[in-house]
This record gives C-alpha cells, sequence and structure tokens, in this order.
C-alpha cells in the first residue's frame, strides 16, 4: 500500500493536465483510498504514467546477433555491477537483458513492445524477455513475408490466410502482428527486394507489397487485435521514398494501422546528394487520419548498431559504409540484418534524418497519434529518450544543435522554422497515454482507478534533460522499484499475450505446409504456454475469452 | 572485415543450389546433414533434390565427404587463408599471380570455375569445419570466409555457416550473450562481465593457475585440455555435474550425477544455427537435473551474506576504466 501525495499529476488517459492529486495503490493497482502504508511526498514533484515503448528491440535472436557484433562497444560503456539481489551487466548500443530492465527502469518507462519477432525462435525472444526484469513487456510476430501466409494471398485464400496468421500468434505466443518490408524480405531470400507496392514480388506472380498490406491490415482488425497491424513500409532509408509511404498509408484504406519508425520514411529527393525531408507531407497526412498512429524513429547522433528484419536495406547499408555485417535469414519467415553505425551531423543524409524525426513529431498536432521511439537500437538506443524530451520542449536548444549541421542543409529540412514546444501533458501522452491505447492496452498509461499502478515521479528541474533522465521515484506494480538514483526492488515483469479465435482444422493444413518448408517437427514449433514467465492474457476486440 | 551472413537450415534445404563445405567432414561427423538439409532434400525451388545441387568439398585429405560431392579441390594443408583471399580477388575480377595459385595446390583453371559456379548459383552456402577454424590462422581463416560469403552477395545470394558440434555448445553462446553481451572468455571478476579471449578463456584461467575453484557442467576438460590445465583442476577443488564418469569427474573433489539432457532431462538446445529446439525427455531418471542442482547450489550460496559488504560498490560505472 502506497499513497503518494502533493505531486502535480499529468494523466492524458483521464484529461488530468497538472492537478495535485493524491494517487492510492494496492496490490498493484490504483485504487481510491488506502489505510496506512509508506506515504510519498511529492509536493512540488511532477507525476507521470510509467513510459511505454511501442517500438523497440530488446530481445532474441537479431538483437543477440548485434551484441555478438559490437564488444568494443560493451568494452567501454556503463556497467551494473552484480549485488546480492541484482545481476550484473552492460549498457551501451545493444544493452544486455538484466541492464535493459534495470535501464528502462531507471528512466521511468515500465512496459516495452519487442517488435520483431520471428515465430522460428520466438522461444528464444521468450527466454531472453524472462531475463528482463521489472518492465511489461509484449511482443510483435513478423508475418508480412511468411511464405506460407503469402502463398495464401497469392491464391486469393484470404480467410485461409486469417487462419494462419491466427495460427502463428498462438504459436509464438505473442501480442500482435510486424509487417516489415512486405514482400521485399520474401524477395531478399533470393538477394533482390520489394520497391514498387504495384508490382509482382519477386518469386510471385500476381502478389504485391501493396496487396500484402492491405489484407494483412483486415486480418489484425478480422481477428480483433488490440494493436493494429505495425507496419514497416517499403523502401525504408531511401532518398524519394516518401512516396512509397503516402501510397502504403492509402492501401490501408480507412483500417487502423501504426505506421513504425515514420522517420525513416519521410524523405524525398532522387539520391543521397538530393535526400531532403518530405516530413511536412507525412504530417499532414496523419493530421487528417487521426485513427492511424506512429512512432517517430527519431535519430541521435553518436554510434549505435542497426538491426532490423528489412534483410537487403542492411546489404546496401553495408555496402555504403564497409562496416561488419550480419544476416540471419529465417525459414519461411523473415530475415534479420545486422550493420553497425554512426550518425555524424557532418552528415547530410545524417542531418536530414536529424531533422526529420523531430520535424515528425512538432508536425503531427496530436500528441496521441505520434510516439517517442528511437526504434532502438536503429536512431539511437533508447536511454538517450531524455536528450529527445529536451529537443522538444526546447525550441531555443533545437536552434543550438542546428547550428551544428552543415550549410548544405538549408533548404532540406524545415526544423528551423519550427518553433513548437511540447508541453509536460503532450510528453506524458506521447511516451505513455499514447502507446499505451496503441498498444490496446487501458491499464497501462493510465493513472485512473484500476489501471496498473506503474507512476514515474520526477523533481522539476529546468534542465529537462537531466530530470527525465534521473527520476526521483519509479514505481512498478505499486512498488517502489528505483529511489534517488537507486534501484531498489527488480520485480519479474508480466508478458502480455493474446489468442485469437482459429479454426481447429487449421493444425490438419498447417503440418504438411510446415514440413515441406521447415526443419523442426511441427509439433516441437509452437512456444508452450508454460514457458512463458508471467503470462497475462488480453482480449481479442469483439470477442470473450472463455 | 566482420560479421557474418547466414540463414538457418531450413534456408539451405529450401533454395540452396550451390554448396561448399570447407575444412570439414560431414558425412563421418555430422552424418544427417546432407540428407536433412544441405544435398538429399527435395523442394518447390529444387524439384528435383540432390539434382539440382552441386556440392563442393575443399580439405587438405580427401575423406568420405568426397564421395558425395561433385567437386572435391585439395587444397594445400596450411594454405586456407590464402586460398579464401585468392577467391575473394578473383570474384571481383582482379590479378592474381600464379604462383600464388600454384601455392594452394590448386589451379587457374580449376578456380575460374569455381568462381564461375558461385557466381551463377542462385543460392549458395558455404559451411566450415574445425578443418578451418582451427588450423593455422584459426579465427582469421574464418573470418575470411565469412567475408567471401559478404562479398559474394554483390552477385548473388551467399551465406556462411560454422559446422557447430558439441551438444549444446550454440545454446551456451547464445545465452551468455543476452546476459554478458559476450558468448565466452568471460571474467566476472570486476563484478561485471569482461572478454578476451586468450586471457579469460578456461584453459588460459587454468593454466595459469588464476582460479581457486572450478565447477564444471556437461563439459569434460580432463580429457581434452593441456596438462598445465588437467594439474591446476586436481590442485583445487573441483565440482563436476555430469551423468557419466569422465577424465574429469575421477580427478574431481565432487562429482554430482545428473540425469542427461535430452534424454531424461528437459531444456532448450540451440542448433548450429541458433534455432532453439525444445528437449522432451522420453526416459524418468533417478538423478536430479542440471538445472535442479545448480538451483540447490544457488539458493545456498543466497543464504550466506553476501561477499561484499553493503553499499562498498557502486550500483553502475557509467565508464568501464
Amino acid at each position: 500500500m502506497i499513497r503518494i501525495t502533493g505531486g502535480r499529476v499529468y494523466d492524458p488517459a483521464n484529461g488530468i493536465n497538472g492537478e495535485v492529486r493524491d494517487l492510492c495503490m494496492d496490490g498493484g493497482s490504483f485504487v481510491e483510498s488506502v489505510e496506512g502504508g509508506r506515504t510519498i511526498d511529492a509536493t512540488g514533484m511532477i507525476v507521470f504514467p510509467g513510459g511505454v515503448d511501442v517500438h523497440t528491440h530488446v530481445a532474441g535472436g537479431a538483437i543477440n546477433f548485434a551484441r555478438a557484433m559490437t564488444p568494443e562497444d560493451h568494452r567501454r560503456t556503463q556497467a551494473f555491477i552484480r549485488t546480492k539481489t541484482r545481476r550484473s551487466g552492460l549498457g551501451g548500443m545493444a544493452p544486455t537483458t538484466f541492464a535493459t530492465g534495470y535501464l528502462y527502469a531507471g528512466m521511468g518507462w515500465t512496459t516495452v513492445n519487442e517488435a520483431a519477432v520471428p515465430v522460428l525462435s520466438a522461444r528464444h525472444t521468450h527466454e531472453e524477455l524472462a531475463d528482463i526484469p521489472i518492465v511489461d513487456k509484449t511482443t510483435l510476430t513478423l508475418m508480412a513475408n511468411n511464405e506460407i501466409m503469402l502463398d495464401q494471398l497469392e491464391n486469393g485464400e484470404y480467410e485461409r490466410a486469417k487462419q494462419v496468421v491466427a495460427w502463428y500468434i498462438w504459436a509464438a505466443k505473442s501480442y500482435g502482428i510486424k509487417a516489415v518490408n512486405p514482400g521485399g524480405v520474401a524477395a531478399w531470400k533470393w538477394g533482390k527486394d520489394a520497391k514498387q507496392l504495384t508490382s509482382p514480388i519477386e518469386g510471385y506472380s500476381k502478389l504485391t507489397p501493396g496487396t500484402i498490406v492491405t489484407q494483412l491490415a483486415q486480418i489484425c482488425e478480422d481477428l480483433g487485435l488490440p494493436h493494429p497491424i505495425h507496419l514497416h513500409c517499403n523502401n525504408l532509408g531511401a532518398p524519394g521514398n516518401i512516396s512509397t509511404t503516402i501510397d502504403t498509408l492509402k492501401h490501408l484504406e480507412g483500417r487502423r494501422a501504426h505506421i513504425a519508425h515514420c522517420q525513416y520514411h519521410a524523405y524525398g529527393g532522387d539520391d543521397w546528394d538530393t535526400m531532403c525531408s518530405e516530413t511536412a507531407q507525412l504530417a499532414d497526412y496523419f493530421n487528417a487520419h487521426p485513427g492511424i498512429t506512429t512512432d517517430a524513429g527519431a535519430v541521435l547522433f553518436g554510434d549505435t548498431v542497426t538491426i532490423t528484419a528489412d534483410g537487403p536495406w542492411q546489404h546496401l547499408l553495408y555496402k555504403l559504409t564497409g562496416r561488419k555485417w550480419g544476416n540471419l535469414d529465417v525459414e519461411n519467415e523473415t530475415s534479420c540484418g545486422i550493420v553497425p553505425y554512426t550518425y555524424r551531423p557532418s552528415n547530410l543524409v545524417n542531418a536530414v534524418q536529424w531533422a526529420s524525426g523531430l520535424e515528425l513529431l512538432l508536425l503531427i498536432q496530436d500528441p496521441w497519434q505520434v510516439f517517442l521511439s528511437t526504434d532502438h537500437p536503429n536512431g539511437g538506443c533508447f536511454w538517450r529518450y531524455p536528450e529527445i524530451i529536451k529537443l522538444l520542449m526546447c525550441a531555443d536548444f533545437r536552434q543550438e544543435c542546428l547550428k551544428q549541421l552543415p550549410d548544405k542543409i538549408k533548404g532540406k529540412i524545415r526544423l528551423a522554422e519550427i518553433d513548437r514546444e511540447y508541453t509536460l501533458y503532450e510528453i506524458a501522452t506521447s511516451m505513455s497515454a499514447g502507446p499505451a491505447r496503441a498498444l490496446g492496452m487501458p491499464k497501462k498509461g493510465n493513472l485512473g482507478i484500476g489501471s496498473d499502478a506503474d507512476v514515474v515521479i520526477y523533481e522539476e528541474d529546468e534542465d529537462v534533460e537531466r530530470m527525465f533522465g534521473h527520476p526521483r521515484y519509479v514505481l512498478k506494480g505499486g512498488e517502489v522499484v528505483i529511489e534517488d538514483g537507486e534501484i531498489r526492488e527488480t520485480p519479474e515483469g508480466r508478458e502480455f499475450l493474446i489468442k485469437p479465435a482459429c479454426d481447429p482444422g487449421i493444425d490438419d493444413f498447417m503440418r504438411p505446409l510446415f514440413e515441406e518448408c521447415y526443419t523442426m517437427s511441427f509439433e516441437n514449433y509452437p512456444v508452450e504456454l508454460e514457458r512463458i514467465e508471467h503470462a497475462e492474457f488480453a482480449d481479442c476486440l469483439g470477442s470473450t475469452r472463455s | 572485415m566482420g560479421g557474418k551472413v547466414s540463414c538457418t537450415l531450413g534456408e539451405v534445404k529450401q533454395r540452396a543450389d550451390f554448396i561448399v563445405y570447407w575444412g570439414g567432414n560431414p558425412a563421418e561427423c555430422h552424418p544427417r546433414h546432407f540428407t536433412k538439409y544441405t544435398l538429399m532434400q527435395k523442394s518447390k525451388f529444387l524439384p528435383r533434390g540432390r539434382k539440382d545441387r552441386t556440392m563442393v568439398l575443399v580439405d587438405i585429405r580427401e575423406t568420405k565427404s568426397a564421395k558425395a560431392s561433385d567437386i572435391f579441390l585439395q587444397v594445400r594443408p596450411g594454405k586456407d587463408f590464402e586460398l579464401i583471399t585468392i577467391l575473394r580477388a578473383l570474384i571481383k575480377d582482379q590479378n592474381v599471380s600464379d604462383e600464388a595459385i600454384a601455392d594452394t595446390g590448386l589451379t587457374r583453371e580449376v578456380l575460374d570455375d569455381l568462381v564461375q559456379r558461385m557466381k551463377s548459383a542462385k543460392f549458395g552456402c558455404m559451411f566450415f569445419g574445425m578443418g578451418l577454424s582451427m588450423t593455422r590462422g584459426k579465427h582469421m581463416n574464418s573470418a575470411a570466409l565469412l567475408t567471401l560469403a559478404a562479398e559474394m552477395n554483390a552477385f548473388t545470394k551467399f551465406v556462411a555457416m560454422p559446422m557447430r558440434g558439441h551438444g549444446n555448445v550454440t545454446g551456451a553462446d547464445v545465452m551468455m550473450r543476452w546476459q554478458t553481451g559476450y558468448p565466452f572468455g568471460i571474467t566476472f571478476n570486476r563484478g561485471y562481465p569482461r572478454y578476451n579471449p586468450g586471457e579469460f578463456s578456461t584453459v588460459d584461467v587454468l593454466v595459469r593457475g588464476d582460479c581457486d575453484a572450478a565447477f564444471i557442467i556437461g563439459a569434460d576438460p580432463g580429457g581434452t585440455m593441456p596438462q598445465p590445465a588437467i594439474d591446476h583442476l586436481k590442485r583445487i577443488p573441483t565440482i563436476v555435474l555430469d551423468p557419466h564418469v569422465t577424465h574429469t569427474s575421477k580427478l574431481a573433489r565432487v562429482h554430482i550425477t545428473t540425469a542427461p539432457q535430452g534424454i531424461a532431462a528437459p531444456g532448450t538446445a540451440y542448433r548450429m544455427d541458433e534455432v532453439p529446439l525444445p528437449l522432451k525427455p522420453p526416459l524418468k531418471s533417478p538423478y536430479p537435473t542440471d538445472e535442479y542442482v545448480v538451483r540447490r547450489i544457488n539458493e545456498a550460496i543466497m543464504a550466506k551474506p553476501f561477499w561484499l559488504p553493503d553499499g562498498s560498490q557502486p550500483q553502475m560505472l557509467t565508464a568501464q576504466v
């Protein structure tokens, strides 16, 4: 039982904007009142719902591949020292599992969405997630290049495709669907890509990326997934890709959708020399279509490691940079690529990327639509979010930062003309309430009675970056986990998953197809429910769980 | 140089029309590899199975695997790195001297033919074994081959994969990476993980006599490590968890017999391509599992006071020294 008194509360889910209120919690949830227990005096402090990361890569084969490829970074980064109750670990570009939990909680984030899981290695992802303490987790299954599913769409078997998707979600014990470069990764299996939404994909006669986008979005609707299709569009990172992105959005035609890391999809120009920001066009689309959400995928200057299921893009990045390249194609399902990368302010392309991420956050008017993310670790590491918050809240600071960009940037970006500054209420929306709503998690990012008691309390500070980087208290499930900059408790987090309704005959349909292209036995493929630590079921929309 | 361009074995089964085994003898060491993944399987892309695939074996001697190959290339011992480097040049149409080629024990005609076949493949895969990774040049050889595979992607789809063995060595590697950031050769002596193969690898720590106890699970260093390492294991309290009596268990102070993994103990094993497979034991064992024993030991340690006084260490170092 804990009572937080006297703090200025920012709770966008309930329209509370800086009112002084008391919060009471018991048994992991907010309650009307408590008798006894600890009282935290938050007078003069700022109270937010715990942060929710809608798009991050913290566990599984891809990030673990990145860890293997970057020992030089582990050696120079921050280190967590083992104590009687805490495990040791390393931070940096690709933090180890225990450190991931400590770092997220340490800056007040209490829920994370691991956005790209191949089903074949989902067992591994869940094992890693079990080793990430404190935060609650969800996972999304990679589906837009799954050949068994694509074959159904190619043959016009929509209903069957829907059943296949439902089967895979449950096999992976996941929370929703991620689509990465629809068709492009399947083409990458032959060393190709898919750049045109309306051209047939390599190896298919009529199936196009556009069809995959439309039908997979519809499948997510029909299955009633709490989080709609989570879409990484085609042509990521390429100059002039804005036309692909807008075209993709039009293919969604009024369906719900979440567009991942939109910064990487908002460029004009014809080549690297002429590349420029086209964020205004993309922001206009979002401003006119309140039903779709996105996360920024903002870029921060410095070292990082890029990891994505978008294999062909990573091959291009390897050729551009000449740095290490990791690639892992996963049978029937997807690919993944790893390339270490350094974003430099002196590099014109990087400068455009840096500005574009911020522009999208500032030009999309409704913070319920655009969320704080760096597509960790692609645009920058998640523990650098406080730097972005400062850039959003302080226009003067932005202008300062713009000065370090090369002169040639003029005319390529819009950032200098934007004077909007985020309010605390808007930050709370973009880092917590908004992503929680987009994920379909009503008890997250919400300080109302009955919601999960995940709270972050900041001591007001003129230096916004310091304030958001070092909360005074963080509470997870009603337990104080961070206090005065120290980790106090390290409870295990929960994992949310769904079980979409599925035709029982689908097993018999899947088995022969599975045996043709996979190399493990059909029975061993689905992750057993008992392997998920602290599993918690979420409901599909319009369904009642039995 | 650096990185790894790879795939899961199902991709090889489905697509690979060109397969190279380099410094490995799968016919005797991975006897199911040909039939399950690389040669005999038919797929929608390779409907005629073996007839649609070309297999090249590169080795210093004609092993039993040569019988299964279409092309056998006998490289002179210790010249693998040179041969790979020559291939990296040839695929890019760079000049290579006749002497350099002759030094590898092969001819220009053979290598030109190989390069032409590699480039005209739709999906090439190179598997490399300890004949490459553990002979002169060691990790440099592996890095060169991985780089060749990466560079081949400028022409066609190409991947490479080590032929790993020894039970669940990949699983240990995967798990250490997510918990510590490093695959092996890790020390925790400053309270956080540091990595330096050659310094912190088990054999080096033992030979230097740097550890004062050893805890060994599912391995038999007493049968494979150099004598100074074995001598040190005899000097210090060595504890072994193993289903069998082994060289190591005979020299150990304590041997706890445990249930064999996969036969009588459940768990997860990671295949050489890092695909996690569940182990479903068909038999029961009177012995406890490794996991149970380790948990019990851990609980006993947790009941003792921590080895450092509370607050004597910072929680985190912002930068390592």
